[in-house]
């Protein structure tokens, strides 16, 4: 049994920003997108692209894409048409590599179904995703050298991007302040997403692949020259023949060296600096992979290998890293998110649909990777059928028989139906306001080649508090935060029902939990974080603190509420 | 009996200039008075006579003065601190400055002409000059104007705050030019360096509190892992990029598109706002990065403190509000000259706390505040980012002796208010 094929078609893109060169050559592909009618912008069912510019004032019109795909590279880079199709495209394809591995639609987090994509947004080294505005946006700007850079170009940037509008679309919490780790898990996210979905395109691997090893040519590849250096000096890592500087801060994360006393450092709880720990967990287990399946492909360190080969196993490796990445967010709690619980996700999630991992070990070596890097599971249960996973809810006492499952697969008035019935046995503090965010029916394909149906219902709590009335909770008042100070705090969880309607996880954050409220306040209070002010356009100044570390200081102070009048 | 060569008192004259600062200080020795002349500039003023004002209080410096100052202060470079020292047209209020003739002209650090574009801190003996960033800053200023002009066309938000932030930080090369140039020494000065007032202040204690260096400052320290070269190159290529020219030409000429789709109106008026946003964002880091770089005085007359820190922020103070020292020279002070025109950023409570004659009770010793302001020119209470920030007034008034020069009405050109310790 398999799903049935949607009707797809092939459009031309870049797969590196073009000033990176291998061969004298930017890097391009094709890539699959759905086969719509699609209206000039292009504007099709998810996407539009509006081509404004709003530092000139200027609109361009909308493109009829494809666009003739025939015409030299130099000329298609010099046609804005081409530019929407990049980014149309890129967004498309990220969507769809979001779908097939969640197994569903996916909505955008605001109220509608078709993102804005603005390719030229501005003249500003600067793309952002904007919820309020239901928008990409994606400047330019001239170099020190006065080239013009585009960043709608630039696949990274796009796939980034994306990313952003669709784990809010998943996970909405996870934009407000809560903890480091929280205000890293977007951005570096966000990077592994842009990677292994560049890694996993077609043919671009053994395009990147660029170093010279001496006794390997075009064809062919030494078995003994495919070591994890050399692999990593390729521009697969950023290393092409003319890179861009702005490449070194995506890639970079993987030659961070492995130490788990990083994460605890100062320099580490910089939410781009913290992301990069998560980077060079997942791309290190990446690299670990691809050398284990090239081991599989030949155990003699002498043997002469296809160099198409090899790459192709880089591809499915990076594949199969991308996959089990985005599905662990079903797995993932709706508020405050930590590394560890990212993790536990990422290696149940993956349980579920692939329970023999004997031929690669996947989640072994991810929970390697990560924990080289200080990041353990946060289910440390010895009770669990591997170690890390979530640990299935005890045999609960749960009374099924006042819900209809057949309505709580899409409606979330029942899921809260079956929540409240069963607040006591769940644990749900009934004193906080609870509502379900969202229930979303998933079918996945199992490594047994059957669909794996599951329902995924995400629920959220908050309690309004003061500050003074925290003890009372258990909870612990910050140093010099006034009693009078209104305090909210958020819990929650995510549940996961079997094809027959029964629970399988319930992945929660308990709203009293003294420990993750103690450590969220503390935070926030001490980062001046408390009022989260404008988290649907949070990413404008993430993404350009990014290019200018130098200006974090001041833009920061901002919010030094303790200290200001 | 007093030491004839200490002074006895001090005035302090605070101009009506609106959205701006001047202050001219009165040192009483027992032989003469000396005059120092404390930032003067404006945005904005009550009747928008801007430059008729500034004229006449230039006019009034000069009267009161006796045509002669010890010495200029420029806490910083933006215009409502320096557009006074601007010596463009017949007769300007900057040319009635410089025929004051300044002994010392005192400038933050950052003025240096003659540091390293990696300088670290003052220097007086490389060729080379970082003001760069500046110039860039300045550029970037005048693009962001340009630009809102345009987004006006496309949304009907109010880009006012932005428009003024903007003008705050457009170059004024006339005035720089003038305060290089007017004195007879230059003294660009840091958290701990001499102030150059010395010599013509003599009996009088001087502390420089700020702007620490980029040696000194533990905050830029760690953001940027100790590297000043990085700094300043982020600094510089940062705003060399903002700062260019824009495109108001095309892109992709042939291309535009002559109608604005139906469909596209929503978005379009959306990406405007968002531009607008942008915009404001990146001319409060500028502007905020301005305002750092501050000089801090502290000075003792006759066993009274005065604090000036022109518009110094939290970043700027942080320095030495971490240093005992310091922080035990800050309890006594008599008078404050709140900082940044009562923003709130620019009085911390770690600062404001500190002052032992905060007392709800009138006398003698209480402290004396002076502020000069405008409002409804600086940001939304909403935000809570109005100047001057109502919460602090309060407190202010509360616990000092409060002065604003908002108090100062009525149409004459050159009002004023003094206090004398």
């Amino acid at each position: 049994m398999s799903p049935v094929a949607v009707p797809s078609r092939k459009m031309l893109v870049l797969a590196q920003d073009p000033t990176v060169k291998v061969g004298g050559k930017v890097v391009t592909a094709e890539v699959d997108v759905p086969d719509e009618i699609l209206s000039p912008g292009p504007r099709g069912y998810r996407v539009y692209v509006v081509d404004f510019d709003s530092s000139s004032g200027l609109l361009y019109q909308p493109a009829k894409v494809p666009v003739d795909e025939t015409r030299s590279l130099a000329r298609l880079l010099d046609d804005p048409a081409f530019h929407a199709q990049n980014v149309y495209a890129i967004v498309m394809r990220t969507l769809s590599r979001f779908e097939f591995a969640l197994g569903r639609r996916i909505s955008w987090s605001f109220d509608g179904h078709q993102i804005h994509v603005a390719p030229h947004a501005f003249r500003d080294a600067n793309a952002f995703y904007s919820k309020r505005d239901r928008g990409l946006f994606f400047g330019y700007f001239e170099d020190a050298k006065d080239r013009r850079v585009f960043t709608c170009l630039s696949h990274d940037v796009v796939a980034h991007e994306t990313t952003h509008a669709l784990v809010d679309g998943l996970r909405e919490r996870y934009t407000f302040p809560s903890s480091p780790d929280q205000a890293a898990f977007h951005e570096g996210f966000a990077d592994v997403v842009a990677l292994l979905s560049i890694f996993s395109l077609p043919g671009v691997v053994e395009k990147l692949m660029t170093r010279k090893m001496k006794r390997s040519n075009d064809k062919f590849v030494r078995r003994s020259e495919l070591t994890r250096d050399a692999l990593q000096a390729t521009a697969l890592f950023g290393l092409g023949e003319e890179v861009d500087p702005r490449h070194d801060a995506l890639r970079r994360s993987v030659s961070i060296k492995p130490s788990k006393r990083l994460i605890h450092t100062a320099e580490f709880l910089e939410p781009h600096r913290r992301g990069e720990l998560l980077v060079a967990a997942m791309m290190n287990a990446f690299l670990s992979l691809w050398l284990k399946r090239i081991g599989h492909l030949a155990r003699n360190e002498g043997a002469t290998l296809f160099r198409a080969k090899v790459a192709d196993e880089g591809r499915l490796a990076a594949d199969h890293l991308l996959t089990m990445g985005i599905r662990a967010l079903d797995y993932a709690p709706a508020t405050d998110l930590l590394f560890g619980d990212y993790l536990s996700a990422l290696l149940t999630a993956d349980l579920e649909v692939q329970p023999d991992d004997s031929t690669y070990h996947y989640r072994e070596t991810l929970r390697g990777s990560f924990a080289a890097y200080g990041i353990m599971p946060t289910s440390s249960r010895e009770t669990t059928t591997e170690p890390g996973v979530w640990e299935p809810p005890p045999a609960l006492k749960l009374d099924y028989s006042r819900t209809h499952f057949d309505a709580m697969r899409q409606d979330r008035d029942e899921v809260f139906h079956f929540l409240w019935q069963n607040r006591e046995a769940l644990g749900v503090d009934d004193r906080a306001y609870t509502r379900v965010q969202s229930v979303r029916p998933c079918l996945r394909m199992s490594s047994d080649g059957f669909l794996l149906h599951e329902t995924v219902a995400e629920y959220i709590q908050i309690l309004n508090l003061k500050a003074a009335e925290l003890s009372k909770f258990g909870l612990t008042q910050p140093k010099d935060m006034p009693g009078t100070l209104p305090i909210t705090i958020y819990g929650g969880g995510v549940l996961i029902f079997d094809e027959y309607g029964q629970l399988k996880y319930h992945i929660r954050n308990r709203i009293l939990n003294h420990t993750r409220q103690d450590r969220r306040l503390d935070y926030l209070w001490k980062s001046g974080s408390l009022t989260p002010g404008d988290t649907e356009r949070r990413f404008a100044m993430m993404h350009r603190l990014r290019n200018t570390d130098g200006l974090r200081a001041s833009a920061e102070t901002e919010c030094a509420d303790a200290e200001s009048f | 009996m007093p030491n004839p060569s200490n002074p006895t008192g001090v005035t302090v004259r605070s101009y009506q200039v609106g959205f701006g600062d001047c202050f001219l200080l009165t040192f009483h020795y027992p032989e003469e008075d000396r005059y120092v002349l404390i930032d003067f500039g404006t945005t904005g003023t009550p009747d928008g006579k801007n430059k008729q004002r500034l004229l006449a209080i230039a006019k009034d410096i000069a009267k009161s003065c006796h045509n002669k100052l010890h010495a200029v202060v420029a806490t910083h470079r933006h215009r409502d601190h320096i557009s006074g020292f601007d010596t463009g047209g017949a007769t300007s209020p900057g040319k009635i400055i410089r025929d004051c003739h300044p002994d010392v002209v005192v400038q933050p650090w950052t003025e240096d002409p003659k540091a390293k574009t990696n300088a670290v801190e003052a220097t007086q003996t490389q060729v080379e000059n970082f003001q760069l960033a500046f110039a860039q800053m300045h550029a970037f200023a005048g693009q962001a104007l340009q630009e809102i002009a345009r987004l006006k066309a496309f949304s009907t938000q109010d880009f006012g705050p932005l428009g003024f932030i903007g003008e705050d930080n457009l170059a004024n090369a006339a005035a720089v030019r003038n305060l290089m140039t007017m004195g007879k020494k230059n003294f660009y000065v840091n958290a701990g360096s001499p102030s150059g007032l010395e010599a013509v202040l003599p009996g009088v204690r001087i502390w420089v509190l700020g702007p620490p260096t980029l040696k000194q400052s533990d905050l830029i320290r760690k953001e940027r892992s100790s590297d000043p070269d990085e700094f300043w190159q982020l600094q510089n290529k940062f705003w060399t990029i903002q700062g260019k020219p824009p495109s108001a030409a095309s892109l992709f000429p042939g291309h535009e598109a002559r109608q604005l789709p139906l469909e596209a109106r929503w978005f379009v008026e959306k990406a405007a706002q968002v531009r607008g946003d942008q915009l404001l964002q990146l001319v409060r880091v500028l502007d905020n990065a301005m305002n750092n770089t501050s000089v801090i005085l502290l000075l003792e007359v006759n066993g009274k403190r005065l604090l000036l820190p022109g518009d110094a922020q939290i970043e700027n103070w942080s320095y030495s509000l971490g240093k005992p020292q310091t922080t035990a020279l800050l309890k006594s002070v008599s008078l404050y000259k709140v900082g940044h025109h009562g923003s709130r950023n620019a009085t911390p409570k770690t600062l404001w706390n500190l002052f032992a004659n905060r007392s709800t009770q009138a006398s003698a010793t209480r402290l004396k505040t002076m502020v000069s302001t405008m409002a409804g020119k600086f940001g939304s209470e909403k935000s809570k980012t109005e100047v001057p920030r109502k919460t602090l007034i309060a407190e202010l008034k509360a616990k000092s002796d409060f002065f604003s020069t908002q108090e100062l009405t009525g149409s004459a050109l050159s009002p004023s208010h003094e206090e004398t310790l």
